[in-house]
């Protein structure tokens, strides 16, 4: 016996060297050649890999040599990823992110110019622009956009006998008490304010009542009256039991699904909500889109997002011209409408506009607020590290004694950092 | 370190003559009662140790549309097997499964054959800054990577060794060093010196002494130090976690949570993918059971 | 920690070649390197030089991007202390490591005891206990998160059919409760090794011991608390000080369930310390002096370890 599991034991650290022979020696980065790229990309749903995928394949057929090794990486997990990868001096050479001044301000970034043809960048749509430059520079190039809208459930807000979608946080909060009385297993308001998403819900409550990350002459006013009474709005609903249970712990793919499911009565929506959400559940979900309520009944704001690609200068830039092929390769008009298309995003590029919004009904809507959107302050430098800590604290507010003492601390955060 | 060879039969053979036992009372309707008792109670404890994987192990056979069904059903209504077919195509498990294997195996594989001269050599030798030795071992042993973390990406910045299996290998190893070097300095200093000095007798050396008589005696220390370190390894999070970045370099614990993202949350793979791991290990640990109650005998009474 | 160094240059003065007995002392100072050698390098490259990279990265100033600065002295320190959650994530680790060590023993004793009783399918029910131990930390952890689910979890399906709560719970959302279940997961994946460490030293007592106890008459009770107990110390302390380092760096339970969140609410000293660097605002510097804080309490249990092996007599020779 003893024998025999001493010979058991050598066999089993045998079999490991074994792999350890055949498994592939390491390199850090994209390799050492400088026809290899590694490009980081966020997975946005089902579809994501397989739509660059097809993108790399063509791409790597019609440049030989070339060579794009892609990374998927999950949103939840893309901000603890991103920051190792600075820190870890791992970065792509090419990635998909939400924000890039600090980046940009370490000196870490290509320039636009140095890797965009000025055909590709000169196509991409104004209202974008000014949130892709660090102190006057290009550095982020759009890869997609989204504007949020309110979703509610029709069958829903039918039975509570509501005959509109509300457009005062008043009417809101009223309906969301018929929607109880009528029916305690459906939650009125899907309120994700936890770590996943909670920067943008924030946001969204906040600009419709004149509040926001920052004030109209770009200092940070994330502990304005404005902000505090938003907060103290949200925590009054979320006690109120007008809300999903803990909205501070939430994300919003749980409201988004339980929204496909009917049981949340209204929300705030993404565009990809119908394409991500509910289609896989109920294509037949009887919802409406209406524009976001906001405090007063005022004109209404709404949540604008651009995601990024930034190109990396790793080993002193030696990739650039890869990078550069690869990214005009992807700006091409039907290469970056045919992404926008099946991702459900809108487009970031005047042609990809033109192709995408005559083919698309439904994105009317959204092409349609989109003047009138307000963007994060993406050009800050501190704005990536702020939009972190923001996604965890924020979701505690609505928990806490004094909110404002929250929204300080965030404040002091964003002074810290710039 | 006073440890008896007599308890490291143990576990062998027939269970019963056991030192210790609890269960002294003559045979008689009482006896028989009471181990009923026990046995109940034993049942259930297992019961208890197991009900997690077991709904793991449901949940990894529901399909997509049952996972989010509210009420939540104990069984899944339709048994989908092809969960397992599908996360083997999606996602480079095999890949990630090779990491894990790899990185454990050959962590342990170092760890011993480092942790084995040094506790030979202490245990049978007197010498100038053994006690030393000793101190950094005891002291070391209370170091664990998580604590460590920023340290530790920071050297391997430094030495440009982030995102390679290599630094994964030498943390695991270093890190489980201590606890093997005790564990088997503890059983080289319970067997007798005088059985390797009857070898020596025949011509053999240090190292045929100690390949030939005192190894296969300290088989169950060995089985410890070998499980403790693989396990430790296999279970180790943060470091992997923070030092690798490519998908085909990162072992099975960073890659598993990847299933649940927030465009969708494929729980019924992320468990599929956990029990392709979890099995074997389970089945090793059940082939060594018994000399692990040995090998802990040792290490525990020190 | 620098003794070593001098163990091994330890007799390493420059022999002189015409005494013969210098030269012998010289080798028989060596004589142990090849022994012990690999050991101590392994050790001070791998783990001790990640300290002294720790401490010395707690001075420095580090950008968001990770781009080292500048050097900052105590500011990184400073920045800690002023972490309005620092005490609040103290707090709870002592109570975390507390709980969880304690709970764990405690139950390990009655689990050690059941293993080592004689009854049919005994082995059965040791392999059972071994599962957590031999599955994964992080995946134990996950299966529990999904159990715990508010809206498709098992649990409140299990605790509404026996009665113990009329709706569902959302368990992992109040920090409390959330805190609680953590716990009882780190009480979970920790019971194998303890339950197995006791159980071995149940078996290294020895039978005449318990012959003596019932020739003077003494009761169950009487002999558990009087023999077993005294002559499981060895067994408890080792179980002890390695489940107290285990639980103080156990990481993958809270960030795997609860993230520390919400906030930092659920939040040890050791998943805060991750955050600090990797997520939230990204401040390695202030990580590092986090992370020299926890050292320090794991050097402090440490000490307490030595003097309670009464290392001294140990290993003299």
């Amino acid at each position: 016996m003893k024998r025999h599991l001493i010979g058991v034991i050598a066999a089993g650290l045998t079999v490991t060297l074994g792999l350890a022979g055949c498994s592939k020696g390491s390199s850090s980065g994209g390799g050492g050649d400088s026809k290899t790229i590694r490009f980081v990309a966020a997975i946005y749903d089902d579809k994501t890999k397989s739509l660059w995928d097809s993108l790399i394949k063509t791409f790597e057929a019609q440049n030989k040599g070339y060579k794009v090794n892609l990374e998927m990486v999950d949103w939840t997990q893309m901000d603890a990823k991103v920051k190792t990868y600075v820190q870890t001096k791992q970065t792509p050479d090419i990635l998909n992110y939400n924000a890039f001044a600090d980046f940009a301000r370490d000196g870490l970034l290509f320039p636009t110019s140095d890797v965009l043809s000025s055909q590709s960048s000169g196509d991409i749509l104004p209202s974008f622009v000014d949130g892709d430059k660090y102190k006057g520079t290009q550095y982020g190039m759009p890869l997609l956009s989204s504007v949020r809208l309110f979703f509610y459930n029709k069958d829903v807000f039918k039975k509570a006998g509501i005959d509109a979608p509300p457009k005062t946080w008043d009417d809101v909060k009223a309906d969301a008490q018929k929607i109880k009385d009528k029916d305690k297993g459906i939650f009125p308001l899907g309120l994700p304010l936890g770590a996943e998403e909670s920067q943008a819900e924030f946001f969204m409550w906040a600009m419709n009542n004149g509040g926001g990350y920052v004030d109209p002459s770009g200092n940070w006013a994330i502990d304005s009256q404005a902000n505090v009474d938003t907060v103290n709005y949200l925590k009054d609903l979320t006690k109120s039991g007008l809300t999903q249970p803990n909205p501070e712990t939430t994300d919003r793919k749980d409201v988004f699904n339980e929204f496909a499911q009917g049981k949340v009565g209204m929300l705030n929506g993404a565009v990809f909500m119908p394409a991500g959400f509910i289609n896989k559940v109920n294509a037949k979900l009887p919802y409406g889109i209406a524009p976001l309520p906001t405090k007063t009944g005022a004109a209404p704001s709404t949540l604008g997002v651009q995601d990024f690609l930034v190109a990396f200068k790793n080993d002193g830039g030696k990739k650039k011209d890869a990078v550069s092929k690869f990214l005009n390769f992807f700006y091409q008009t039907n290469n970056v409408a045919n992404f926008q298309k099946e991702e459900g995003f809108l487009p970031v590029t005047k042609s990809a506009g033109a192709v995408i919004s005559s083919a698309v009904p439904y994105d009317k809507p959204f092409v349609d607020a989109l003047p009138s959107a307000k963007f994060y302050p993406t050009g800050n430098a501190a704005w990536g590290p702020l939009a972190n800590t923001v996604k965890e604290k924020i979701g505690t507010a609505i928990t806490a004694k004094d909110p404002k003492s929250v929204l300080s601390e965030l404040q002091q955060t964003a002074q810290k950092n710039g | 370190m006073s440890t008896q060879i007599k308890s490291r039969q143990a576990g062998r053979g027939k269970p019963g003559g056991r030192p210790g036992s609890v269960n002294r009372g003559k045979p008689g309707s009482a006896g028989r009662a009471r181990v009923a008792i026990l046995a109940g109670v034993g049942y259930l404890v297992a019961f208890i140790f197991i009900a997690p994987y077991l709904e793991m192990a449901l949940t990894a056979l529901k399909p997509d549309r049952e996972l989010t069904a509210s009420p939540t059903t104990f069984l899944p209504k339709h048994w989908d097997f092809t969960n397992f077919v599908d996360v083997w195509k999606a996602a480079p498990i095999w890949q990630n499964m090779q990491v894990s294997l790899i990185v454990a195996g050959v962590a342990t594989l170092i760890a011993l054959l480092v942790a084995l001269p040094a506790a030979y050599y202490t245990a049978r030798n007197r010498f100038r800054g053994r006690g030393a030795f000793l101190l950094l071992v005891l002291v070391t042993q209370m170091f664990a990577p998580t604590a460590l973390v920023i340290g530790i990406y920071r050297e391997m910045v430094a030495l440009n060794l982030t995102d390679t299996l290599l630094a994964l290998i030498l943390v695991n190893a270093a890190f489980n060093l201590p606890f093997c070097v005790w564990i088997l300095h503890g059983y080289f200093s319970s067997i007798p010196k005088e059985l390797e000095e009857a070898a020596y007798l025949d011509g053999a050396g240090k190292v045929t002494a100690l390949t030939r008589v005192t190894l296969p005696l300290s088989l169950p220390g060995l089985v410890t130090a070998v499980i403790y370190t693989f396990i430790g390894a296999w279970n180790e999070y943060v470091v992997a976690l923070t030092i690798t970045s490519s998908p085909n370099r990162q072992p099975l614990t960073v890659a598993i949570p990847g299933f649940v993202t927030s465009y969708q949350a494929h729980w019924q793979y992320l468990f599929a993918t956990s029990l392709i791991a979890i099995v074997p290990v389970v089945i090793l640990f059940v082939c060594i059971e018994r000399y692990l109650v040995g090998g802990l005998t040792a290490g525990g009474v020190k | 920690m620098h003794n070593t160094i001098e163990a091994r240059g330890a007799g390493a003065k420059a022999p002189a070649p015409s005494s013969k007995s210098a030269l012998r002392r010289f080798g028989r100072a060596l004589a142990p390197l090849p022994w012990i050698g690999p050991a101590v390098i392994l050790i001070v490259a791998v783990v001790l030089w990640p300290v002294f990279e720790m401490v010395r990265t707690s001075i420095l100033r580090i950008s968001s991007s990770g781009a080292t600065i500048g050097t900052r002295g105590t500011g990184n320190y400073r920045d800690l202390f002023d972490e309005t959650d620092l005490v609040a994530v103290l707090l709870r680790t002592v109570v975390w490591v507390v709980g969880v060590v304690l709970v764990t023993v405690v139950i390990s004793l009655a689990l050690g005891q059941l293993l080592n009783a004689r009854f049919p399918g005994r082995r059965v029910v040791r392999w059972a206990v071994i599962v957590p131990w031999a599955a994964s930390v992080l995946m134990t952890a996950l299966t529990w998160k999904w159990m715990l689910n508010y809206y498709y979890g098992v649990v409140n399906k299990v605790l509404q059919g026996v009665g113990l709560i009329d709706h569902p719970v959302n368990w992992l959302s109040n920090p409390t409760q959330a805190l609680i279940w953590m716990m009882w997961v780190a009480v979970f994946v920790s019971l194998p090794f303890t339950s197995f460490v006791i159980l071995a030293g149940l078996q290294t007592i020895p039978e005449d011991v318990y012959e003596a106890a019932r020739v003077d008459g003494a009761g169950r009770a009487r002999t558990y608390f009087q023999i077993t107990l005294p002559l499981l110390r060895p067994s408890l302390l080792v179980a002890a000080i390695i489940n107290v380092i285990n639980v103080f760096n156990s990481f993958p339970i809270i960030y795997a369930m609860t993230g520390g969140g919400p906030g930092s609410k659920t939040d040890t000293s050791t998943t805060f310390m991750y955050k600090l660097a990797f997520t939230g605002s990204g401040d390695v510097g202030e990580s590092a002096a986090m992370a020299v804080v926890n050292f320090a309490l794991i050097l402090i249990l440490v000490l307490l370890y030595l003097r309670a092996v009464g290392w001294r007599g140990e290993t003299k020779s």
